[in-house]
């Protein structure tokens, strides 16, 4: 990902050089520092997003949801405040007063998530 | 019983190799709520092809309107709305989420991980894509109608003098819901591909249809902000915010409309000729051929994709023509190496002309006459003769009509036996294949000729022409035979799920992980150990590997 958005750079510093329009560079570093912000936290977040070579065995399980009305209502939410920004204004306060409380709800499910994920590890290790 | 557990944990399972449990909410709301990702994926696929069937009624209303010169079928604020909506639907509703539909069902499978990543973001996603198709055709039901300033809504055209009305507020609104739920779900497929691959799978061992994904959805996060943020500057415009003002200001906002627009033509390409590549391979019984290269060269196609946006503004005098014409010009060495695996992968195969290969074949062959037609376009000296005529509109719709969309039925006639466990009937899809073929080229090829002439694009009558009547009355026809084409479709997917024809688990040997699992997948993707990856088609290793043990003891034996 950051030799993908090296190449991107290369490739607008040509457009850069041929073009002195403010927009252009403005977009296109814009758009390189996303790929390299987002390739950068992935680093941050876990190394063997950049391990070379293919990633190791893992007995650990991992958590997997099966369902949120949270994430459902979250979509909705922002959805009904931009329809509400052109048709009515209710419907912004509406729109985030939903998406407060979807994200509230989010946080519950985050939790009872971790807490299965705590389970299922301590079931195993006395097991193991 | 453990007491001490909550209602909320229900809703989750623990992803390990044999633990799995069924979702708690079942039905419709079940559907609606699942955070797996095939789910997720078949959701946006269905809805995606209704946004379809709406953008085709669309263009049969334009094409009718064009079958005779000065036809007065529809007004012509009517025919701008038509046109408007056909765009706006099949770039924003269908093609580019049906692409990334395909990254979220496929990509977890074949790279052998239990989920995606951020399953809750994607499903967040996809309510907030949705929302944003049923804002933007929300439109039709306002008093000036839907938004009619094209699917780019250039500006000063799309400002609040020139389009005027609720209409144009809530295809900018829609655009803007629909751009971000997909960029969720992409960013959804990025980290996933980055963090949950099986043990085993390193970079150069991921399916060639993973790789696209991995390609369309780096396009997706690079550029996708760029048009919510031109976005919500034309909204702010149009509430008199004066953001876009003069030549400067139309130009800018070109600018930033293209460099999510032509990113976006190659989200809409990769992920399909990902599909067309594995049905090749599979229906070849051969490897890829090229794989490094192929990577190599996909991962330049897109760098370079996201360096060619001003291309489509050479007439406006705004631009550096020089530098976007050699960059523009550039994209044909790697599109070249993909016909070069292309034709590799085919000699020397034992061919199988199923169904799926054959819209495979006509996805390579169509699409080339659309990638032929843009190398000219890319000199800036001809396009100034091609620009808004109906060259162009040949042009696009042969990359994406005869190209994506053949791709995309490709895959679903490759992948339908894993999504529903039951196989698609063959002579139905060559009946709709025909008449796909068919009308794609009745329809498109014309207009190469009409434009040539000078017919320009988005005018709602033409003069009676010498030549003009007769060819856009067979590409109405064509239009006609294409909808017939879709019409088999559908009654295809009917018919095989009412009665089924049971796939198996591997009807096609594939090669690729999603083909080592059940048909559908279990809710955590795998309930058997998988396979050893030691290259980028697993299975077609395992058969390689059980023949030469069968070999080794016939020979011993013998």
């Amino acid at each position: 990902m950051l030799a993908w958005a090296t190449l991107l750079l290369i490739l607008f510093a040509g457009n850069w050089i041929t073009d002195d329009r403010g927009v252009n560079p403005a977009v296109a570093g814009f758009a390189a520092l996303v790929i390299y912000a987002v390739g950068v936290a992935l680093i941050l977040a876990r190394r063997e997003a950049i391990r070379r070579g293919a990633p190791p065995s893992s007995g650990d399980p991992e958590a997997e949801p099966d369902a949120s009305v949270a994430a459902v209502i979250v979509g909705l939410s922002v959805g009904c405040i931009l329809f509400g920004l052109v048709w009515a204004r209710f419907l912004v306060y509406f729109g985030a007063a939903m998406l407060v409380l979807a994200l509230g709800r989010m946080a519950v499910e985050l939790r009872a998530e971790r807490r299965t994920l705590a389970r299922a590890k301590g079931i195993r290790e006395p097991s193991e | 019983m453990d007491r001490r557990r909550r209602p909320d944990e229900d809703l989750v399972s623990v992803a390990t190799t044999t633990a799995v449990r069924p979702a708690r909410i079942s039905g419709w709301l079940g559907a609606a709520t699942s955070t797996d990702h095939k789910r997720i994926g078949l959701n946006l696929g269905v809805c995606s092809l209704v946004f379809f069937l709406t953008a085709g009624v669309f263009a049969l209303l334009m094409r009718t309107q064009l079958a005779q010169p000065d036809m007065h079928f529809v007004s012509d604020d009517t025919y701008n709305q038509l046109f408007t909506m056909h765009g706006s639907t099949m770039i924003y509703l269908f093609v580019t989420p049906m692409a990334i539909a395909m990254a979220l069902y496929l990509v977890p499978l074949q790279i052998g991980a239990a989920g995606i990543s951020g399953p809750r973001w994607a499903l967040a996603g996809f309510w907030t894509w949705l929302s944003g198709g049923l804002v933007m055709q929300s439109g039709w039901f306002t008093a000036d109608g839907a938004g009619r300033a094209g699917w780019f809504s250039y500006v000063p055209l799309s400002n609040a003098t020139n389009t005027p009305g609720v209409g144009q507020d809530l295809w900018t609104m829609g655009v803007i819901l629909a751009v971000a739920g997909m960029m969720v779900m992409a960013a959804c497929v990025l980290v996933t591909i980055a963090r949950r691959r099986a043990p085993g799978m390193s970079l150069l061992r991921m399916p060639v249809l993973t790789w696209t994904g991995l390609a369309s959805v780096l396009m997706v996060v690079g550029s996708f902000p760029v048009l919510i943020l031109a976005m919500m500057l034309l909204f702010i415009d149009r509430q008199g915010g004066h953001i876009y003002t003069g030549y400067t200001g139309a130009i800018d906002y070109q600018d930033m409309f293209w460099f999510f627009g032509h990113p976006v033509v190659y989200v809409m390409f990769f992920p399909f000729l990902g599909a067309a590549a594995e049905v090749i391979a599979a229906c070849s019984h051969k490897r890829w051929f090229g794989y490094t290269a192929f990577v190599a060269s996909l991962m330049a196609f897109a760098a370079l994709s996201m360096a060619v946006w001003s291309h489509h503004m050479f007439t406006t005098g705004g631009v550096t023509n020089q530098y976007f014409a050699f960059t523009s010009t550039l994209l044909v060495i790697p599109a070249g190496i993909e016909y070069f695996d292309m034709v590799g992968t085919l000699i020397g195969g034992s061919l199988v002309l199923r169904t799926s290969m054959l819209f495979a074949l006509a996805f390579f062959l169509q699409f080339l006459i659309g990638g032929l037609s843009g190398i000219f376009v890319a000199s800036p000296v001809l396009d100034y003769h091609a620009n808004d005529s109906y060259m162009i509109v040949a042009h696009f719709h042969y990359t994406l009509f005869a190209g994506s969309v053949f791709g995309f039925f490709a895959g679903v006639y490759h992948w339908f036996p894993k999504l529903t466990g039951a196989l698609l009937r063959e002579p139905l899809g060559k009946l709709q294949l025909a008449l796909m073929v068919i009308g794609t080229n009745m329809t498109f090829a014309p207009m190469f000729v009409v434009g040539q002439q000078g017919m320009a694009r988005r005018i709602s009558r033409y003069p009676t022409h010498p030549g003009w009547g007769t060819a856009n009355l067979i590409e109405t026809i064509g239009a006609g035979v294409i909808a017939l084409g879709v019409a088999v479709f559908l009654a295809n997917v009917l018919v095989s799920l009412r009665h089924r024809e049971p796939a198996g688990d591997d009807p096609w040997l594939g090669h690729t992980l999603e083909w080592a699992t059940s048909s559908p997948p279990p809710r955590l993707n795998f309930e058997r150990p998988l396979p050893p990856i030691r290259s980028y088609a697993p299975l077609l290793d395992l058969r390689h590997e059980a023949e030469d043990r069968a070999r080794a003891t016939h020979e011993s034996s013998s």
